[in-house]
């Protein structure tokens, strides 16, 4: 068998050359960064992301692509639907932003499809997307813009500064000034209530709740509420005998239709141990829209919303107001719940992705 | 054991490379975005004749920056697991053996996340930093296997149940910190669990990178192929194989570093693609016998045919979504495992 091994030198070469002939047939996986010039060649401008890159944007921007269906809501809020060509599977609202071509998922979207729609911008957002996404863009020569919210203000900010990258500066001053009027308004009407302690309840089984570096902790407070999550974690796991020691005032729940989130509190009432706890006993909780899930202009509208599930006095001006758990009136931004929602699938794989 | 011929090697070899032709031909034609085969054809000639000029640029980016490069990284990739797993079989004399049983890929996961938390403490230009993660990878899959390598040797020997065992209890541990990191980090850019433990090959790697992956293939696959008559003597035992002149320590050694190169390599790109190491060297086997000079070969065209299918399923399934590559070959290779395992009972 040695001796029979060393007669074998040919086919040993003969392995060597195909694996040699193989590594020479392989052309080098990026053959050039191709140039985008369009025939009317653009103006380009460059932008400092929120994520900290400089990136160089066609000006104007006429194709965009969306990753994150916070960032379709803002397009769709800032009027410029007509030029977004593809967004994610998860971009259900509006309704019309399902119509669009899809790309796939925010974490798995595809380049080629990406590729395909010749967009002069990717938007992403650092809190969904992943890194890979962008550089894979980079290296493809697809300009991409990053926002990077972590407070309602941030979120109308940003919103305002994506209205500039995306050429309509304008639309995005309208718009923010109009939500922090609202805000404002909120504001008053809360001023001097003490805020209730609120779980806020983003998965329930395991029980997720959310850290207080989120846009949602943010959103809460604004609404007259703090949560009694007190982590550093964007997303953590609760244990259930650590909300019975904190007993929380009321549970919220965000859900895509008000009788689904209903359900979650029937549902959580059954688990064992949930009796423990007095907001449960009392049927205490707030069920708003799931637009609290997206940092998006939208959110404004569940934070007044929630606002008023738990602080009915304060707006008993209007007297359908005075029980607890009534559906709200129409809000005026006119961005009420949403439809068939897979909100929660997008927060979850948020979650996923921030962990 | 059949004698080993030239001829029969080349014609092995040509089969499997007019299947994986074939693979990538098909997984050149399919994607999100639908392209004729006449018209593949036609521009794959122009491109040959560098009258690249002619083709419109979003589907040179599609054909030749995106599916391309992933067809190619799913070849080496394939490749690199599928002879890695051959080679770990033999040596352990062991059917089981594979490169994530020994805890390979979960040590690659831990040292990609902490080259992900200590990058940003570091202060590297943007391009040293893109490479961190890969080279964390490595490292990570290096130390794995040295520790498990030392866990598992019993009186300066290597045996090959007790590397197993160590291999298996080292995996689980590291799985454990993964998660520990996983659910205890936050605000990072961390991929997603989905990358460590099904693998994907949906972002392709910075050019160095694959430039070191095919380097380190045939470098290593090199390597392991001057050994393969003296795996082929290991079947039959050690003692018998030491008796036939085969410096077994040696032969270990230098099979298990190169098997590890590979493996370090495929997962630093590709995270944990399951089941290819396992499967693919036991089909090779089935089809074209034992004979590791035949079966080193024909078992990293194997790897790579099953992973470029594989990754041409994930992409088109659910298109546009993709699913990870590694759901499929666990998808296909559990239920072929289970059905090459009752087989050989019977």
């Amino acid at each position: 068998m040695r001796k029979d091994a060393q007669k074998n030198i040919p086919a040993r070469s003969a392995v060597a050359a195909l694996l040699v002939c193989a590594a020479w047939c392989c052309p080098p996986s990026q053959a050039q960064t191709p140039t985008e010039s369009p025939a009317a060649a653009p103006l380009y401008k460059d932008f400092v992301d929120e994520a900290g890159r400089t990136v160089r944007i066609p000006q104007p921007v006429q194709r965009i692509v969306s990753l994150a269906p916070s960032l379709t809501e803002t397009i769709y809020a800032l009027g410029l639907e007509d030029r977004l060509v593809g967004d994610t599977d998860y971009c259900d609202y509006p309704p019309d932003a399902q119509k669009k071509t899809k790309v796939g998922g925010a974490i798995n979207p595809s380049l080629e499809q990406i590729v395909a729609l010749r967009p002069d911008l990717v938007l992403v957002t650092k809190s969904l997307n992943l890194i890979e996404t962008v550089h894979a863009l980079d290296n493809l020569g697809v300009s991409s813009y990053g926002t990077d919210p972590h407070t309602v203000e941030e979120i109308i900010s940003s919103t305002e500064r994506l209205a500039d990258v995306l050429g309509v500066p304008e639309a995005g001053t309208t718009l923010g000034a109009d939500l922090q009027r609202h805000l404002a308004d909120l504001q008053q009407h809360l001023n001097g209530l003490p805020a209730r302690r609120v779980l806020f309840i983003v998965w329930s089984d395991p029980l997720i709740s959310v850290g207080k570096g989120t846009f949602i902790a943010d959103a809460l407070r604004l609404a007259g509420a703090t949560s009694i999550v007190d982590s550093r974690q964007d997303w953590p796991h609760m244990s259930l005998e650590e909300v019975v020691r904190l007993q929380p005032d009321f549970l919220v729940f965000a859900a895509s239709h008000s009788d689904s989130g209903q359900n979650d509190f029937d549902v959580l009432a059954e688990r064992p141990g949930w009796r423990g706890l007095e907001a449960v006993r009392n049927r205490r909780f707030a069920v708003i829209s799931d637009a609290v899930n997206r940092p998006a202009p939208r959110i404004v509208t569940a934070i007044e919303d929630l606002a008023r599930q738990l602080h009915p006095e304060a707006f008993s001006s209007h007297p359908e107001d005075e029980k607890e758990k009534k559906p709200p009136p129409q809000q005026q931004l006119s961005l009420g719940i949403t439809g068939a929602s897979s909100g929660d699938r997008v927060l979850l794989e948020a979650c996923a992705c921030a962990l | 054991m059949r004698p080993l011929t030239l001829s029969r090697l080349l014609t092995h070899c040509a089969i499997l490379s007019a299947v994986l032709f074939v693979v990538v031909v098909i997984a050149l034609k399919l994607g999100a975005v639908p392209v004729s085969l006449y018209g593949l054809g036609h521009d794959l000639l122009r491109v040959l004749f560098r009258q690249t000029s002619q083709l419109s640029s979003e589907y040179q980016l599609i054909i030749f920056d995106i599916r391309l490069p992933r067809i190619l990284l799913g070849i080496f990739v394939g490749a690199s697991l599928s002879v890695a797993g051959a080679s770990f079989q033999a040596l352990l004399r062991n059917p089981l053996a594979d490169p994530y049983v020994l805890g390979v890929s979960s040590g690659a996961a831990v040292g990609a996340i902490v080259a992900l938390i200590v990058e940003p403490h570091l202060a590297l230009a943007p391009a040293v930093a893109a490479l961190l993660t890969p080279v964390g990878a490595f490292l990570g899959a290096a130390l794995t296997v040295t520790a498990v390598y030392f866990l598992g040797l019993r009186e300066g020997q290597i045996d090959s149940g007790t590397l197993l065992l160590a291999g298996i209890i080292t995996a689980s541990f590291l799985q454990a910190i993964i998660m520990f990191f996983m659910s205890t980090l936050t605000g990072g850019n961390y991929r997603g669990m989905a990358f460590w433990m099904m693998g994907e090959l949906s972002t392709p790697p910075q050019h160095i990178v694959s430039l070191i992956l095919r380097f380190g293939f045939f470098l290593a696959a090199g390597t392991i192929y001057t050994t393969a008559s003296d795996l082929n003597l290991l079947l039959a035992g050690e003692k018998e194989a030491m008796h036939l002149g085969v410096d077994v320590r040696r032969v270990r050694l230098v099979v298990y570093i190169a098997a590890s190169l590979l493996t370090g390599l495929a997962v630093s790109v590709s995270g944990a693609i399951g089941y290819v190491g396992l499967l693919v060297p036991h089909v090779m086997r089935l089809l074209f016998g034992s004979d590791h000079r035949i079966l080193l070969p024909t078992a990293a065209f194997g790897g790579a045919i099953a992973v470029v299918v594989a990754d041409t399923l994930a992409r088109t399934v659910v298109s546009p979504a993709e699913l990870p590559v590694g759901a499929m070959t666990a998808i296909a290779g559990a239920p072929l495992f289970l059905y090459l395992m009752r087989r050989r009972l019977t």
